[in-house]
């Protein structure tokens, strides 16, 4: 009789104990789908504009046209970049904006005609923040971040 | 791209103690209800188990700063569970499961902490593989199966007392070689301004030749040698790798279609496949013949109902060999529904961890890939077994990773936990 009362005990404890692993898992399940969502998230969130400026000599096609600013934004040619520059001066792959911790990078990504920041060629990555010009080819591009 | 998800090596406590706690309460049941040599078949593995767990969490606490906590603390879990099956299921077997579970963890934490090692993985892909496809080869002329009988697959390697199946170990090199072969062509791969033209390009014999040899040789080897299972499961980590690391949509598919051809084929060609598919289509008529494994399996699922029957109170030794590949099914009979969820849930966090992983890591292809594929074989693998004991595909005799009995598939299974966790510190640099 006794160890009929133990071993139920005992059953109860196992039971409680899986049920326990169970919702531990299906917790951490949980917090991993929301954490990827958050991050899918901040990946879509629109953080500014790209204002696409006159050309130099007057004529371009993307005259006044807007671009969002996404948390990694490409420039190039290619019809694969976030932005793309229709401009034979510009490469496939031309530049790189991204935020990190706070601040918003501008890269050259090996370009042949390099990328300007305001006027002047940048060799490595630089901080950019709200008016500044890109040149990335023949086009100039304002930033405008949205706070 | 910052990490939102900080690492916490502490949290996790919580969890091994109520694994112990539950290992605990299920051994002493176990030793209550059976008298005999008690000590040896119940609480020796137990406190094997935990000297295991204690050094693998404190090695790895203070070698490793960042590794993923869940990584280690889920394959520990299953393991002592497995343990526990296994003796209340075939207690002669129980002290030789536990000597490879400490050789597991030991093999695990190598893998874990040295450095380099993916490195070796990558620089001496080929001498691996060619050593793995041998000692696969000699299977064919020295090949043994544990239990003896003429007719039984002969797929063991018999060394000083020790049967190791080489398969387990083509495994993790097989996934190790396409993995550093794929992310060295992830350019050309993955280069979409080619076009159609560049597509035909990456799938052109000088860069997808090699991979396609090696998975070809393997396959013919597996197939001659009639293991069937884990040609199916090279099959399919092979395809998705291979769409993992080209983006092409229509290898999935091309893929979906190639696997039913073959099984179709080999329905014709092998008689073990038309028995398993015959009796997954309809076992009842046989279920005293061909189909008794299956539909006793199936039973035992039945009478396991939510709570379970309890341990040592169900009668799961009705199904022949059930400690190795219908191990699911005693669980299912003698822990429940609730077991069979946690079993579940606890494969699928193991194999989203380590694809989410694979995501985070996708600027380092090696890693990424090597991440994914093993991440793919655990999941596959678990999913094909439990899946044929529950009779939702044919049969495939693959073992129930950590859980089922068998000392190389333990090993290799922990092999493949000790690259993850590597991989899993190169998260945050």
């Amino acid at each position: 009789m006794e160890t009929e009362v133990v071993l139920f005990t005992l059953r109860v404890v196992t039971g409680i104990a899986l049920f326990t692993l169970f919702c531990g898992l299906i917790y951490f399940l949980w917090r991993d789908y929301q954490s990827a969502a958050i991050q899918v998230e901040a990946q879509r969130r629109i953080y500014g504009t790209l204002v696409a400026l006159t050309n130099e000599d007057g004529s371009s096609r993307q005259e006044e046209q807007r671009y969002p600013l996404l948390m990694r934004t490409t420039i190039g040619r290619a019809p694969t970049n976030t932005v793309q520059v229709l401009d034979t001066f510009a490469s496939a792959e031309h530049a790189l904006i991204y935020l990190q911790q706070g601040q918003w990078w501008l890269e050259d990504r090996h370009s042949k005609n390099g990328t300007r920041l305001n006027g002047d060629d940048i060799t490595e990555p630089v901080v950019i923040t709200h008016g500044d010009i890109i040149t990335v080819g023949n086009i100039n591009f304002r930033l405008e971040l949205n706070y | 791209m910052q990490q939102e998800q900080a690492k916490q090596p502490q949290s996790l406590k919580w969890f091994y103690v109520i694994s112990s706690v539950f290992l605990f309460t299920n051994t002493l049941s176990l030793s209550l209800q059976d008298n005999e040599g008690v000590f040896i078949r119940y609480w020796l593995p137990l406190l094997a188990w935990l000297g295991c767990v204690i050094v693998a969490y404190h090695f790895m606490q203070r070698r490793l700063a960042n590794y993923d906590p869940l990584l280690l603390a889920i394959p520990m879990l299953l393991t002592g569970w497995g343990l526990i099956a296994i003796a209340r299921l075939e207690p002669s077997f129980v002290l030789r499961q536990t000597l490879w579970m400490i050789l597991a963890t030991v093999a695990m934490l190598f893998f874990a902490t040295t450095p380099y090692v993916l490195q070796w993985l990558r620089r001496y892909r080929y001498i691996l593989l060619v050593g793995g496809l041998g000692l696969l080869l000699s299977t064919i002329l020295l090949g043994q199966n544990p239990s003896q009988q003429p007719g039984t697959p002969q797929l063991w390697l018999h060394l000083g007392g020790i049967y190791f199946q080489p398969s387990e170990a083509l495994k993790i090199i097989l996934v190790g070689f396409l993995a550093s072969y794929l992310s060295e062509q992830a350019t050309i791969l993955r280069h979409e301004h080619l076009g159609k033209r560049g597509q035909l390009l990456a799938l052109s014999p000088r860069i997808a030749g090699p991979v396609l040899l090696m998975w070809g040789i393997s396959i013919v080897i597996l197939i001659w040698q009639r293991d069937l299972g884990t040609a199916t499961l090279f099959f399919i980590v092979f395809l998705i790798l291979l769409y993992v690391a080209s983006g092409m949509g229509w290898i999935v598919l091309g893929g979906a279609v190639l696997v039913v051809l073959a099984g179709i084929i080999a329905y014709f060609a092998f008689d073990v496949v038309q028995t398993r598919v015959d009796i997954w289509l309809n076992p009842w008529p046989e279920a005293d013949g061909r189909a008794y494994q299956i539909v006793q399996s199936l039973m035992a699922f039945a009478s396991g109902s939510i709570f379970g029957q309890g341990i040592y109170q169900g009668a799961p030794t009705y199904i022949p060999v059930i400690h190795s590949d219908f191990i699911f099914a005693a669980i299912a009979e003698e822990w429940g529904l609730l077991g069979v969820l946690v079993t579940l849930s606890a494969f699928a966090l193991l194999t989203i961890r380590s694809l989410r992983m694979a995501i985070l890591l996708q600027k380092r292809p090696f890693y990424s890939l090597l991440a994914t594929g093993l991440s793919l074989l655990l999941g596959i693998q678990s999913l094909l077994i439990m899946g044929g004991v529950l009779k939702i595909v044919p049969l495939t005799g693959v073992t129930l990773p950590f859980l089922s009995y068998g000392g190389s598939s333990l090993l290799a299974s922990f092999i493949m936990i000790g690259l993850l966790l590597h991989i899993s510190t190169k998260l945050d640099t």
